[in-house]
């Protein structure tokens, strides 16, 4: 077996699977200007609602998905609404600072409900299939289509909706926009909208490979951010880049560090992309 | 009861540490620092490893502490000078972990997972628990109360105006003529060093450091305390990191009442109360509990 | 403030439970303390292990209570970070004045809240495998029942030699065993002449793909996990679906039943574990079964049982309720000639005759340093899900 193939093709899988967490990451970014870390906690929302619709009532994994988003989607926009839209005016910092105490109550509110069990998906699993010396899984080909489907969803709804349009034009330039007409506290709650969904629907996506437990969205959270910033904060393109840059450095590092400093990839490539480009690989609300 | 209340008094102590550094980095200097863990761990280890391995006196240990930490704040706030905050939070939340997958992996330093048992505090194999604890928390006590008087002349200095200036308007304080990245290295080193002290401080209080100690929670707590007592003012700095630890152990108060709940349910409820109260508190007090007072110019009365 | 208002009231009338300790001593509960980790990393461990404390109290009060009076439980949550077990401890040391402190798991948490127990003369019962912990200067105010490392291991690969293996592999997370457990291996393969490769991975991540490939290049015919439940599970998955084909052997809390549970049984189908074994005639095993209303009992929750019969005897033993109690009866109630028991109200009854206990996780029988001794292993086989015994050493 080709060791080095192998880690690219992990590698590609992984990112594509960060990239759909990273995307809401950095949308919400954009358009609200402050880093959401409560995305941790929504991802975990998000697996657990994908777990109640497939194990409790049956679903298939597409269904699923829809109500990871839904699910992740509506507890964004509430607990939005609730804990983080009144500190906005004092604040990126302030904001992001709440976004972390709301990630503790609504992860131990998950725990509330569920308790700490692992628990698994009700989801057939095949082995690998194995061509050219190098091995991918029926499971991990299904959620890389599902996640560049998701991607190519996000890119067209922002190129050619209205929805979208706004969104960009809030993104760009907040003030110009209001004079345009549009409402940037409706664009805001959208995009908390969108972006918790995809958050939580990237979840799910990760936790299928795995068992889900509240501390499955902590589990990946470093990885998201990493990718958000080396692709340049609030652009989604380079959300995508960065998460293929974090997904495949991570897999190709066990070449040359221990496998116990997987977690220091992130760090490294955000360091070295930042030294030469400050505002990351594409520069920022370029969507 | 009593060597609870001086134990809690202590780490409240420590916590008020770990905010007064944070304060000169963030409340002065407005440079964000989720990294707070990685630099309380560098104080602890450093202090640890040399009273330990090296067998030097703690005095000795501590300073090498603060010296760790401070270069280490100094190095990395120089690589990320020309990063906006939200970069410099993200970038510094890696460096935390990275200090813990170090102090994790690199066991011929750290002794690994297993941490560095032993630490040796002041007078504590000739004093009873309580007694120690007492000493423990005058020693901390006044250290806060040295860190406190520090970061005030800080505040008051020049150099506290200059920081104020570069954290309201870096472009302007840089046409002022100030030397803007100077003062930012600066300020972080001297955040930074507060910060070893903390970690220096709890080290050869507990006794014992691992990787375990030094997770993100911890510098999620220290921004709170920070947050609620008022940031940029020293004594909301003090204010909040006792109110921090009066809620995560007043908390343990309330599981009596919820007999009925398992063992998992009253921790979740417990945390979902910390969380919330956090929350409340900032969203009815967003400046802090003590908002931010300019110091009058050095020289007037009062 | 308020809550500062409402924090002191609290504590207040928390010191005044406690407080009257002196005065109508007769009369008080007795405390018992569980610091399991409800919440954080070993939060899958925690709930379990401290309802088996609260099951075996329960049962105690039952049948009229520890020398006459109520035994209470107290129960904090480590949150899986040595920090904040500290602060925890003290309060269950210092405000409810606990004669023990049962059901500590990670290393780190044990080895941050040794100092406290053994300067406070509070009893520390462990489930941690640091074999740093026992040698602690800790005065006999330590003791584990979980098997030291050493022995766990060299345990597994004499396993591994007697199935048949010539090409051994190690892959597990950073523990304070990681190293101990591949240089144990690595010293079976040298002696037999065999293979031996070894991968440590970062704890907490969602896949380990490419740490399966990497591992699979020596080829090995038999891997030895070294992990916890919530990467194990993410590892047995990646090695199913990589086609390895040789066997597994991992330890029982790391293949646990929450994991068998989650897995598909193809993933599992084959997998050996292993644990400490009570003994085959005890009770102790059905018990906590029943406690805990499962038919698979987690090891860490069938120590934590064991932790509240050996210090309610112990104290039983010594006609005292504090730490010290313990520690000085407690080898005369889990260890020698007298009778065999297996739970401590049987004991209670039978105290007088001179009891031996043996629990749920083993013989309970403790050297000097508060390790566990004579402990036998039972090695189970998965099949279809579900875990039965295939051999005892």
């Amino acid at each position: 077996m080709e060791l080095l193939p192998q880690l690219l093709i992990n590698g590609v899988i992984f990112g594509s699977l960060l990239a759909i967490p990273a995307i809401g990451f950095t949308a919400i970014f954009a358009v609200l200007r402050f880093p959401n870390f409560s995305v941790a906690s929504h991802a975990t929302i998000g697996a657990f609602a994908g777990y109640a619709a497939n194990v409790w009532l049956g679903l298939p994994t597409v269904p699923a998905l829809l109500f990871a988003f839904t699910t992740a989607a509506a507890v964004g926009c509430i607990s939005d609404e609730i804990a983080l839209k009144p500190l906005r005016p004092y604040g990126a910092l302030t904001a992001a600072i709440a976004s972390i105490a709301l990630t503790i109550v609504l992860e131990n509110m998950v725990r509330l409900g569920f308790g700490n069990d692992l628990r698994g998906y009700n989801l057939p699993l095949m082995r690998d299939w194995r061509m050219y010396g190098v091995r991918v899984g029926p499971q991990q080909l299904q959620n890389l289509i599902l996640a560049l489907m998701i991607m190519t969803i996000v890119f067209l709804a922002l190129k050619f909706t209205r929805t979208g349009k706004a969104m960009r034009a809030v993104a760009d330039n907040p003030e110009l926009a209001e004079l345009k007409g549009i409402d940037p506290t409706f664009v805001g709650r959208l995009t908390v909208f969108f972006g918790m969904g995809l958050v939580g629907a990237g979840g799910m996506l990760l936790g299928l490979g795995t068992s889900i437990d509240p501390l499955t969205g902590f589990r990946f959270i470093l990885p998201i951010f990493a990718a958000a910033v080396v692709g340049g904060l609030g652009s989604i393109p380079g959300s995508v880049i960065g998460a293929m840059v974090i997904g495949i450095g991570e897999e190709l590092s066990i070449l040359v560090l221990s496998a116990t400093y997987k977690s220091a990839v992130g760090f490294f490539a955000i360091v070295i992309v930042l030294i030469f480009r400050p505002r990351g690989i594409l520069g920022e609300r370029k969507f | 009861m009593l060597s609870y209340f001086l134990a809690n008094l202590t780490f409240a102590g420590i916590y008020a540490l770990l905010a007064l550094g944070l304060n000169v980095i963030w409340g002065m200097a407005g440079m964000i620092n989720l990294g707070l863990a990685g630099f309380f761990a560098l104080g602890a280890y450093a202090s640890s490893i040399a009273t330990v391995y090296l067998e030097f006196p703690i005095v000795l240990g501590v300073s090498l502490g603060v010296m760790v930490a401070a270069t280490a704040g100094g190095v990395l706030s120089q690589l990320s000078l020309n990063l906006r905050g939200d970069y410099l939070a993200i970038v510094t939340l890696g460096f935390g972990e990275l200090i813990r997958l170090i102090a994790t992996n690199e066991t011929w330093l750290t002794n690994g997972s297993d941490g560095i048992s032993g630490v040796p505090g002041p007078f504590r194999s000739s004093l009873t628990p309580l007694a120690f604890n007492a000493v423990a928390c005058a020693l901390v006590i006044s250290t806060v109360l040295v860190a406190w008087f520090i970061s005030e002349r800080i505040r008051k200095a020049p150099f506290g105006r200059a920081l104020r200036a570069i954290r309201d308007d870096e472009m302007a304080a840089a046409v002022a003529g100030k030397p803007v990245r100077l003062y930012k290295i600066q300020a972080f080193a001297i955040g930074s060093a507060l910060l070893g002290l903390a970690g220096a401080a709890y080290a050869h209080f507990n006794s014992y450091v691992a990787p375990d100690i030094f997770r993100p929670l911890l510098t999620i707590y220290i921004f709170f305390a920070l947050t609620a007592g008022g940031t940029g003012n020293t004594l909301g700095a003090v204010f909040g990191a006792v109110l921090v630890i009066a809620l995560l152990e007043g908390t343990r108060f309330i599981e009596p009442f919820f007999e009925s709940l398992s063992g998992v349910q009253a921790a979740s409820i417990r945390e979902i109360v910390i969380g919330a109260t956090l929350i409340f508190v900032m969203r009815f007090r967003p400046k802090g509990i003590f908002a931010e007072r300019p110091p009058r110019p050095l020289g007037t009365s009062d | 403030m308020s809550i500062l208002n409402r924090r002191l009231f609290l504590g207040a009338s928390a010191a005044a439970l406690a407080a009257p300790s002196l005065l109508g001593a007769q009369t008080m509960p007795i405390k018992l303390g569980s610091l399991t980790p409800l919440t954080g990393v070993g939060g899958t461990y925690g709930p379990s292990m401290r309802d088996a404390i609260s099951g075996v109290i329960n049962q105690v009060n039952e049948a009229g209570g520890l020398l006459g009076r109520e035994v209470v439980l107290v129960s904090e949550d480590t949150q899986t970070s040595p920090e904040a077990a500290v602060r925890a401890a003290r309060k269950l040391i210092d405000v409810d004045g606990v004669a023990a402190i049962l059901g500590t798991w990670a290393s780190s948490v044990t080895t941050a809240v040794a100092p406290l127990a053994w300067e406070s003369r509070t009893m520390l019962m462990c489930v941690s495998g640091a074999d740093s912990i026992t040698q602690l200067p800790h005065q006999g105010f330590i003791c584990r029942t979980q098997p030291n490392a050493e022995l766990q291991i060299n345990t597994a690969g004499e396993f591994m030699l007697r199935e048949g293996a010539t090409q051994l592999a190690w892959i597990g997370r950073q523990t304070p065993f990681a190293e101990l457990s591949i240089h144990v291996l690595e010293k079976i393969a040298a002696e037999n002449d065999f293979g031996m490769d070894s991968l440590i991975y970062e704890a907490d991540k969602t896949t380990y793909r490419s740490e399966v490939d990497q591992i699979l290049r020596s080829n090995p015919d038999f891997i030895l996990l070294g992990g916890y439940a919530a990467d194990t599970v993410v590892l047995l998955r990646d090695l199913w679906q990589a086609g390895y084909e040789g066997q597994i052997v991992g330890p029982a809390y790391a293949v646990n039943p929450s994991v068998l549970d989650t897995l598909p049984k193809d993933v599992t189908e084959g997998v050996f574990t292993w644990e400490g074994a009570p003994a085959v005639e005890s009770a102790a095993y059905a018990n906590v079964q029943q406690i805990l209303g499962v038919e698979d009992v987690d090891p860490y929750s069938a120590q934590t049982y064991d932790h509240a019969n050996l210090s309610i005897l112990a104290m039983a033993a010594g006609e005292g309720t504090t730490g010290d109690t313990i520690q000085s009866n407690l080898r005369l109630i889990s260890q020698g000639d007298g009778a065999l028991v297996d739970n401590a109200v049987d004991g209670l009854a039978m105290l007088s005759g001179g009891i031996n206990y043996s629990g749920a996780s083993g013989p309970c029988d403790f050297d000097d340093i508060g390790d566990i001794v004579g402990t036998q292993f039972v090695f189970k086989l998965i099949s279809n899900g579900v875990a039965s015994v295939h051999s005892r050493t």
